[in-house]
């Protein structure tokens, strides 16, 4: 009887399989009705050449192995067409007994840019005028202006009433909070620090909490991913999460073929389409296969440290042992997992 | 640790032939494709193609510094004997050579046989500050030394006879390719986080027990110029990479540089 019974469910998950491997061989203009739903009215050849069965596939968390298997073949083939070259796409799960966390030293910071820069080049952004993607900002703080002239030394100045508890009209000294578009000659400016945000990978992350669809999660070790595939582009997440970290693709991505990164995870960097978010993964190809993240690697003054959270002899570890360490909206009880640090 | 300092030199003309064999080999390679690493002209990396469609380093096109390392542990040798332990002495710990990138324009060499060599230029008496004839270039602050704020002179870090070495406290030789030796001298608390990992930078494997690039003192650093005017900063400037592009409609990005005088 139980035999019979998974004899049927055998089939009936071939079959299923068959017909969508044979509908996959389609092209998009043989079911235009659906296409045209589902793709650019103009499609870019990266849309045109999404098969159907991509469309239909599971949400990656739901997809059994085999079914993962699939799916990355699918996706292997057509980035490997797209871009002239073997692109391999990962889908390593996440390391047992590790919960990633990562360390800034806010003091080290000189304001480069180059880990912005490194993250693009290894994680497949949109890059160029039309439409750039960054997952990593960096913000030029500034020391402050202050000034005994604009010091207001009566509290609230006449004519205007008594105030309760006093109003300067003209503030003494105004610090910007923060600027994006500095473009000094040289880093560090004298009167600047920097501060780059990027995802905190929060423990508790407001972002995964209201996805409509659940196509960010967090992962065991600590990663929030996404299933690019099964994103609906509602851009829920990018108005929940207090640190600016996700993005959008309003456009088709702008990725040259030779710039493309083919060393890929299912969760990661592999290229993403029109209408969905994205953010930085801690580099999920890369830390879960033991090496640092590109971030961590290319910064010139060694101010970022990654390590797992949960071995006291790791780099963040000690650094929150040893070093004076500061969460950013913290009182949100985010739980972020990307601690900044001074000496 | 003799045996490293003598093998060190051995190790990396060895990789500077192979490397430059290979360039030559190469036809797609480029001659004049430099990146640096860290210091702008003092950790140069040559671009070149290690594996079919894999380059050693990719660099980026506006500042030519080092964005990604296709094999981070291209070019090193192993850090050599540590005094203390820490994570070097558990895992595969490798540093880049400082010798070539300091000798590149022979330098070393020349100093050492051409000038220093004990008879043109005697050996000091003393190692009191006295005024330089020559490596003004070198150490721009030669007679109000920033460095160690007038405490320390040449010849506490460089041996006294042999050039192509520093010298510990007791004058026993250090190589280049290992500066932390002497710089943790006075940097003791600097020195420590080093080991701990957590000052300076390491990359390869964040995993316990997997092999690491250690970045030594002067990659980073330059001893002979410590505080950069006054910026007192230990870390030289740079170029930095561009800003991101302005979102649509917008012109300029005035409007998070003005202090609100406009406002108010």
């Amino acid at each position: 009887m139980s035999k019979q019974e998974t004899k049927v469910k055998d089939a009936n998950g071939a079959t299923r399989r068959d017909f969508l491997r044979k509908a996959g061989t389609y092209t998009a203009a043989s079911l235009s009705g659906a296409a045209m739903l589902l793709s650019d009215p103009k499609p870019a050849k990266a849309t045109a050449n999404v098969s159907w069965a991509e469309h239909f596939q599971k949400n990656y968390r739901l997809m059994t192995d085999e079914e993962k298997e699939e799916a990355i073949e699918r996706l292997e083939k057509r980035y490997s067409e797209e871009f002239g070259k073997k692109v391999k796409v990962g889908s390593e799960p996440a390391i047992e007994g590790v919960l990633f966390g990562y360390a800034l030293n806010i003091q080290k910071c000189i304001g480069c840019r180059r880990c912005v820069k490194a993250c693009v080049a290894e994680n497949n952004q949109s890059r160029g005028e039309k439409q750039q993607i960054e997952w990593i900002r960096v913000l030029r703080m500034e020391k402050g202006k202050f000034s005994a002239e604009d010091r207001d030394v009566h509290g609230y100045p006449e004519d205007y009433g008594i105030q309760v508890g006093g109003n300067a009209y003209k503030p003494a000294g105004v610090v910007l909070e923060g600027q994006h578009y500095y473009e000094p000659d040289q880093v560090p400016e004298k009167d600047a620090f920097y501060l780059p945000m990027q995802c905190m990978q929060c423990e508790k992350p407001p972002c995964v909490k209201v996805c409509p669809v659940r196509t960010t999660y967090r992962d065991p070790d600590g990663i929030v991913v996404i299933d690019y595939n099964w994103c609906i582009g509602c851009r829920m997440c990018i108005g929940a999460c207090p640190y600016w970290a996700r993005r959008f693709n309003w456009g088709e991505p702008d990725l040259p073929a030779e710039e493309m990164n083919p060393d890929t995870h299912y969760l990661g960097n592999r290229p993403r389409m029109k209408g969905v978010v994205e953010k930085c993964t801690f580099c999920v190809q890369r830390t879960r296969k033991g090496r640092w993240t590109g971030c961590v690697e290319v910064c010139p003054v060694g101010a970022r440290k990654l390590g797992n959270l949960l071995d006291p002899e790791s780099d963040v570890r000690k650094v929150l042992a040893s070093k004076k360490v500061f969460r950013l909206r913290a009182d949100l009880n985010t739980y972020p997992k990307f601690f900044y640090f001074m000496d | 640790m003799f045996n490293f300092q003598l093998c060190g030199p051995i190790i990396c003309i060895g990789l500077l032939g192979a490397a430059s064999i290979a360039s030559a080999a190469g036809e797609t390679v480029q001659q004049d494709n430099t990146c640096f690493e860290s210091r702008k002209g003092l950790s140069q990396v040559q671009q070149q193609e290690i594996k079919p469609g894999v380059m050693n380093v990719k660099c980026s096109p506006t500042t030519g510094g080092v964005l990604l390392w296709g094999d981070p542990f291209e070019g090193t040798i192993p850090m050599g004997d540590m005094s203390i332990e820490a994570d070097y002495s558990h895992e595969e710990a490798v540093v880049k050579p400082r010798e070539p990138q300091i000798d590149r324009n022979k330098l070393l060499t020349i100093c050492s046989m051409a000038c220093h060599n004990g008879e043109y230029v005697p050996y000091p008496e003393n190692k009191l500050a006295r005024p330089l004839k020559m490596h003004k270039d070198i150490v721009p602050d030669a007679m109000q030394l920033k460095h160690g704020k007038g405490a320390i002179w040449c010849l506490d870090c460089h041996h006294a006879a042999t050039r192509t070495k520093l010298i510990d406290h007791y004058g026993n030789e250090i190589s280049f390719n290992q500066p932390q030796k002497l710089c943790g001298k006075c940097h003791g608390q600097v020195y420590r986080s080093w080991r701990n990992g957590i000052h300076g930078k390491r990359i390869g494997m964040w995993q316990k027990g997997g092999k690491k690039r250690w970045w030594t003192c002067t990659e980073c650093h330059n001893p002979h110029d410590v505080e950069q005017g006054n910026r007192n900063s230990g870390f030289a400037q740079l170029s930095p990479e561009p800003a991101p592009v302005l979102p649509k409609g917008m012109s300029n990005a005035d409007h998070e540089r003005g202090h609100g005088e406009q406002a108010h």
